[in-house]
């Protein structure tokens, strides 16, 4: 009974304001997807980041996310006029430089302030910036505008942050949930670590399992008692991301 | 270095192409002949003698006052014409055009070309020259037939047995080339330059060079001028917006294609609507990335003419580039996705900063082999390097 007063709902809709008004989730095209060139591609369902949506990735501190947005940050410089990064406190460009980004494409937005970055996001994905790195919490009342400005203009948005708010979550179409297996050593050195992404929505494609992706670390790394605070978000080279990532469980 | 040469009738000539097949003599009463068409040149009238003696060969002739703000327009017309097709283009008062085909992918193509756009200027066939230089195709050109090209290979050879006379030395030099017995250039160019220095001073050294096939007189290489406008008169004063926006579209199309031909782009935008009183109103801007394109042209212009409130209904619409550059320098990054919103973009990244400061948005510096700064310039204060988004930080 209740579903046939939606189906005239629905229809009634229709009718009045055009076919093209009210469309099913599941009659809607999928994203088109950014074709990131990193192990992430095959976690979407679709061969890339979603455009016009939001991406997370979560986990705990330590864990290679960041690494893995940095990768896909150096690899939108090359290819949109505009990445921005909006940055809550914490990005450092350097970290960026193993990546090869194209700096000139690169702006930092600094946010010290919530508002700011959700101003900022709301603003530059409207405006059709390319590629939208986020560091920090999004306020609840700017999801809404973010969304709907990067579904304008297909922004690829990409989210890290350790334990998103409930609002950003839901907001997120991709979200990928990272753990940190265990760290690589060899003769006595930190040459990288292996951690777990495992796919915790998908609103996208149908959900995938969890890939393990093995990131190691620029060769000629110090000993960790060398650079203790450096360790966790150490960047690799995109080439050798690729390399490493295994087939999903 | 190969150039092809045009030669058409002098451009006094072409002002009048009603006057075609007709003897012709171009020049003011008590002066000298500016000059003469092929017709009146059949009767020995020449370029340069006094109009009476021209009158006096060639009675029949029709006389044309000069005029010379329309040669100069003419030929800002035909090198305009030609200057898509080679590299360096000039174009002469007499009718000369040469153009540069060394390192063109395709020089017939250009040749071909060349030839359709100066029978469409000048309304005659030129003759065409093909030549290691700009005298011996001239002379090479003069020597073909209307609508046909001669090619030269070896300029000394093709020079060697034509007259002395046409090397460009005034009468009394041409009389002591003769005196010496050098009737051809054959001749001329087996004298040292040297000697014939010492005879004709500088001009005589030249005229070796010439003969030799050395062509010492590169060309001066036309370059369009920097303004450019356009601009439309209503037969009756035009009040409605759309039809001001449909005008200013198609003038912005005119604008873009001549743009486009010179490869040039706007810096400097200026619109005025001239009212019915002859009194205007202008609005004007710099822009801060050339615009070369109908879509970048009508941004701006369409953009003002939707928010102008007018006094009075307009009699005339001008939209004028007075500052025009290159338009190559914003295709260094060619094609990064997202280029159409760029400017929306930085457009956000300023209002970003003018909302919260300037220290909210940062373009990464550079140094100069492309890597980020040293991190130093990362830690703030007055090492910090900052400005406005979309600035030249780097």
């Amino acid at each position: 009974m209740q579903a046939q007063k939606l189906e005239v709902a629905i229809d009634s809709i229709r009718v009045r304001f055009g076919s093209q008004a009210l469309t099913r989730a599941a009659e809607m095209p999928p994203p088109q997807p950014w074709l990131s060139e990193t192990a992430v591609d095959h976690l979407t369902g679709i061969g890339g980041l979603p455009r016009g949506r939001l991406a997370l990735f979560t986990g705990s501190g330590t864990s290679g996310k960041l690494t893995l947005a940095l990768a896909l940050l150096a690899g939108a410089t090359r290819e949109f006029a505009h990445a921005l990064v909006i940055d809550g406190g914490g990005f450092d460009p350097l970290a960026l430089t193993s990546f090869s980004p194209e700096l000139g494409a690169l702006t930092v937005v600094r946010a010290p302030a919530p508002e700011i970055a959700g101003e900022a996001a709301a603003t530059l994905a409207r405006a059709g910036a390319g590629f939208l790195l986020l560091t920090c919490e999004i306020p609840e009342h700017w999801l809404g505008p973010l969304e709907s400005g990067a579904n304008r203009s297909g922004t690829v948005i990409v989210g890290v942050i350790d334990t998103p708010s409930r609002a950003l979550a839901h907001a997120s179409s991709f979200s990928l949930g990272f753990s940190r297996r265990d760290w690589i050593w060899e003769r006595g050195l930190l040459v990288g670590l292996r951690t777990s992404a495992r796919c915790v929505k998908n609103r996208v494609a149908p959900p995938l399992g969890e890939t393990e992706l093995e990131i190691r670390y620029p060769l000629g790394t110090r000993p960790l008692t060398d650079y203790p605070q450096l360790v966790t978000e150490k960047p690799i080279h995109a080439g050798e991301l690729e390399s490493c990532a295994s087939a999903v469980v | 270095m190969r150039v092809c040469c045009g030669l058409t009738a002098h451009l006094e000539l072409a002002r009048r192409p009603d006057l075609y097949g007709i003897p012709v003599i171009v020049g003011r009463w008590d002066e000298h002949v500016v000059a003469a068409s092929e017709e009146a040149q059949a009767s020995g009238v020449l370029p340069g003698m006094a109009l009476r003696q021209a009158e006096h060969l060639c009675p029949q002739a029709t006389f044309v006052l000069p005029d010379e703000e329309a040669v100069v327009r003419i030929r800002e017309l035909v090198s305009a014409a030609l200057y898509d097709l080679a590299p360096i283009v000039e174009v002469r008062d007499e009718g000369i055009a040469w153009l540069d085909l060394s390192g063109v992918m395709k020089p017939g193509e250009s040749i071909r070309a060349a030839r359709h756009r100066l029978l469409k200027a000048i309304g005659r066939e030129p003759r065409l020259g093909l030549a290691p230089g700009p005298f011996s195709a001239r002379i090479a050109a003069s020597r073909a037939r209307p609508g046909r090209l001669l090619r030269i290979a070896d300029a000394r050879e093709f020079l060697a047995p034509l007259p002395s006379r046409e090397l460009p030395l005034d009468a009394e030099q041409q009389e002591r080339l003769d005196l010496l017995g050098l009737r051809t250039l054959g001749a001329v160019a087996a004298m040292g330059p040297r000697e014939l220095e010492s005879q004709l001073g500088h001009e005589g050294r030249h005229a070796v060079l010439l003969a030799r096939g050395l062509e010492p007189d590169p060309l001066e290489a036309w370059r369009p001028p920097l303004f450019t406008s356009a601009h439309r008169q209503f037969g009756e004063p035009v009040g409605d917006r759309e039809a001001l926006l449909f005008v200013a579209r198609a003038l912005c199309g005119d604008l873009a294609d001549e743009l486009g031909l010179r490869g040039a782009g706007a810096k400097h935008v200026r619109v005025r609507l001239v009212f019915e009183s002859t009194e205007s109103d202008q609005r004007e801007t710099i822009v801060r990335h050339p615009l070369s394109s109908t879509a970048e042209l009508f941004g701006l212009v369409g953009s003002w003419i939707k928010e102008w409130k007018p006094r009075a209904p307009i009699a005339e619409l001008w939209i004028e580039l007075p500052v025009l550059e290159g338009a190559g320098r914003r295709q260094l990054r060619l094609w990064a996705g997202g280029d159409g919103s760029s400017d929306e973009v930085i457009a956000a990244m300023e209002r970003l900063q003018e909302r919260f400061g300037d220290d909210v948005v940062w373009k990464l510096p550079l140094s100069i082999h492309g890597e980020v700064a040293p991190p130093h310039s990362w830690g703030g204060g007055a090492q910090r390097r900052r400005g406005r988004a979309g600035g030249e930080l780097a």
